[in-house]
């Protein structure tokens, strides 16, 4: 049995296992995770707007050991990621981490706004340290507008090959 | 041991590994699913792997036991002639998944079939996996070499 605790150890070896066979597996099994979630979740934070998405992220923080802040504006919602449980584990590990490995947070968290018409942008900051910004915006354009001053934007579902290579290009 | 966690457990992640068993299973068939736990015992679990190459199969009983401890799981250890055994009563996974009445997907036990063998492989010591269904199994580590 693989122990829950080690669970996330297992996602990025599963990540490679996916990468090395092709990176479009790796964006397929993404899509997988969003279908899922959307289905969880879409209706509920389309209901609830960004308000909703503060007391998702209010319990996640809670019950996933995470350090971090959460904010809520009128236009958005914000969760600052001080330590981030699932990547601190990966790299406190025998095992080399994925590359992408944090990009399978945005690759959940996209399909689920987008079902909800919410505007998910994530700065990863960093892929060595487990550390981001995410948040959410009620409009597209202060969306856009974030995105754009982001240090490292995740975008899992942008063409995958030029992904790739942005990212190798980008990896902190 | 070399991975030790303390604190709040999050027994959930136990539905996405069944979810993500029964993907790649689905997905990319089973030889995948095997190379993918099979690096899992190899690199994540590298130091257990290390100590029975080096004779020692003690690290592993404690990991073994420290979480199905933590996790609440029955089991008995037992040691006789050489060899350990571990018979498992109640796995907390399978425990888990049935208390939210998910479907378990039918190769959600090999990931411990795969760990025992990838982890005994090139060792002194060969772990037998006996999956008796219903959360049961058992886990016997014998010293085949000396």
């Amino acid at each position: 049995m693989i122990p829950s605790d080690h669970f996330v150890r297992f996602y990025n070896e599963v990540f490679k296992a996916l990468e090395r066979k092709g990176h479009r597996h790796l964006v397929a099994y993404w899509q997988e995770l969003g279908r899922l979630q959307t289905r969880e979740l879409a209706a509920r934070f389309r209901v609830g707007g960004i308000e909703e998405c503060h007391t998702y992220w209010k319990r996640i923080l809670e019950e996933e050991d995470c350090k971090g802040e959460l904010t809520l504006t009128p236009t958005y919602f914000e969760f600052r990621m001080r330590r981030c449980p699932s990547l601190a584990k990966v790299l406190d590990n025998d095992a080399a981490p994925c590359e992408f490995y944090c990009d399978h947070c945005m690759g959940w968290v996209e399909p689920v706004m987008k079902a909800a018409g919410l505007h998910a942008v994530m700065d990863m900051k960093s892929r060595s340290e487990p550390h981001c910004v995410f948040r959410v915006f009620r409009d597209p354009a202060p969306a856009r507008a974030y995105a754009r001053r982001a240090r490292l934007l995740s975008s899992p579902y942008a063409k995958s090959a030029t992904t790739a290579t942005e990212t190798r290009r980008n990896r902190a | 041991m070399r991975y030790r966690e303390t604190g709040q457990l999050h027994m959930d992640f136990y539905r996405t590994l069944n979810g993500t068993i029964a993907y790649l299973r689905k997905k990319h068939g089973l030889r995948f699913l095997n190379e993918a736990l099979r690096r899992m015992a190899r690199g994540v679990y590298r130091s257990i792997h290390e100590d029975l190459r080096r004779g020692d199969p003690e690290q592993l009983v404690e990991h073994w036991t420290y979480f199905f401890d933590r996790e609440g799981g029955r089991y008995q250890l037992q040691r006789q002639d050489g060899s350990i055994r571990f018979t498992v009563k109640q796995c907390p996974a399978i425990a888990y998944l049935r208390s939210r009445g998910l479907k378990i997907d039918p190769a959600f036990c090999r990931q411990t079939v795969v760990i025992n063998r990838a982890l005994a492989e090139g060792t002194r010591f060969e772990i037998s996996t006996e999956v008796l269904g219903g959360g049961r199994c058992v886990q016997t580590v014998r010293r085949v070499r000396p």
